[in-house]
């Protein structure tokens, strides 16, 4: 029931969606799981990557369930068009979602054109990740501590 | 599924609140939004049709100190309870950390709570998950209408395992009961992701199925 990045699988998904980022000029390109978590995110724009995440998995979850219901496999990418930004997502294995966030100036063609390699970069690094070393086997393993706090959440205080 | 981040030195985990319709799923969300320490929350955000039911889900994440050195992120989230919003409950349940139930107290709504119990354990199951290890609590809402069944009574119906669960009367309109509920899922949710980071064999085997 876990799902561990290490560092050095940042740095390798870090390296793809910057590539991505400059050759597609979009703002913003983000990677979250079908639950919805946000696992890598680069660009600029200050929208809230996890709302995005949220937001993200729930469009293209029903999207892949219309997908089923036409007898197709799935749809593998969903643009949304708007007047300023666009929104492309697109699949990169069963569970992993690239989202890609763009502006008027920048090309659709192109965003889909070179969303393409970046996905199947990222699908083998994903596909290694899962190969990867057990938790609690690597130089990231420290082990958690819970913090003595007994009230996660509190009331603000009047 | 909870979500590591060591480079961000961040974890996610996932809540989801869920029960038959009307029961006050949204309005928990509400109300921790509104009570809540502000630093520790985010916007909520509802998808909702225009009488206010809940049409995707709502979300909203928190930030707590829960885990030494890292960012802890609760991320909550409330599934539609109409019945026929089922495939859209499934959606909002992958990966999910912990559940909090939330059951209509009032008699009349008892048929719906357990129905509403049932669809949850068997959505879980179409992902592989089962009330037997995922953490969950219970939460007997509307304690302040007339015609609510006695707590023993939902207990009997709702709460009756081998293991009993925590649960807790609320009126989560003014917030009773919706804390309790909320910090007692997360400590459940975090003892559960110690144990599995602390034995390497459990971990090695959970992730494999990642
Ligand atoms: N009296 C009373 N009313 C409540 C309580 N909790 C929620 N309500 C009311 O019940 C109604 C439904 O609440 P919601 O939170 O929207 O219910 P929901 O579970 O999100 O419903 P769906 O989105 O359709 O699944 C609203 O009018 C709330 O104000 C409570 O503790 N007491
Ligand atoms: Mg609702």
């Amino acid at each position: 029931m876990a799902q561990v990045l290490q560092e050095k699988d940042s740095v390798r998904l870090r390296k793809v969606l910057l590539q991505l980022l400059a050759r597609s000029e979009s703002d913003d390109c983000l990677l979250c799981d079908s639950g919805g978590h946000m696992l890598a995110l680069e660009g600029a724009s200050r929208h809230d990557p996890f709302l995005i995440s949220a937001l993200g998995a729930g469009v293209f979850g029903a999207s892949r369930e219309l997908a089923r219901m036409l007898g197709e496999n799935e749809f593998s990418a969903v643009l949304h068009q708007g007047e300023r930004k666009s929104i492309f997502l697109r699949a990169v294995d069963a569970d992993t979602l690239l989202v890609m966030i763009f502006s008027q100036s920048a090309n659709v063609g192109l965003v889909k054109l070179y969303s393409t390699p970046a996905v199947e970069d990222l699908r083998q690094i994903l596909a290694d990740i899962k190969q990867g070393p057990p938790v609690g086997d690597t130089e990231d393993s420290r082990p958690f501590v819970l913090s003595t706090e007994t009230q996660l959440f509190s009331l603000r205080k009047e | 599924m909870s979500f590591v981040n060591f480079k961000k030195r961040e974890v996610q985990f996932k809540i989801v609140y869920y029960g038959p319709g009307l029961c006050g799923k949204t309005t928990n969300l509400q109300v921790i939004h509104r009570l809540i320490n502000p630093e520790a929350r985010g916007d909520l955000t509802s998808i909702a049709t225009a009488g206010e039911r809940t049409l995707f889900f709502d979300f909203m994440p928190l930030v707590a100190q829960a885990i030494e050195g890292y960012q802890t992120r609760f991320q909550l989230y409330t599934v539609p309870g109409q019945v026929m919003y089922n495939l859209t409950r499934r959606l909002v349940l992958r990966g999910v950390d912990g559940v909090v139930f939330v059951a209509d107290s009032q008699w009349s709504k008892m048929q719906e709570n357990v129905e509403s119990f049932a669809n949850l354990e068997e959505n879980l199951q179409l992902q592989g998950e089962t009330l037997q290890t995922l953490p969950h609590v219970l939460q007997y809402n509307k304690r302040d209408l007339p015609d609510v069944a006695p707590v023993h009574y939902m207990e009997f119906m709702l709460n009756h395992g081998a293991v009993r669960q925590s649960s807790f009367p609320a009126v989560a309109t003014t917030g009773e009961g919706v804390f309790e509920a909320l910090n007692m899922v997360a400590r459940q949710v975090l003892h559960k992701f110690m144990i599995v980071h602390s034995r390497k064999e459990e971990g090695v085997r959970e992730l494999a199925l990642v």
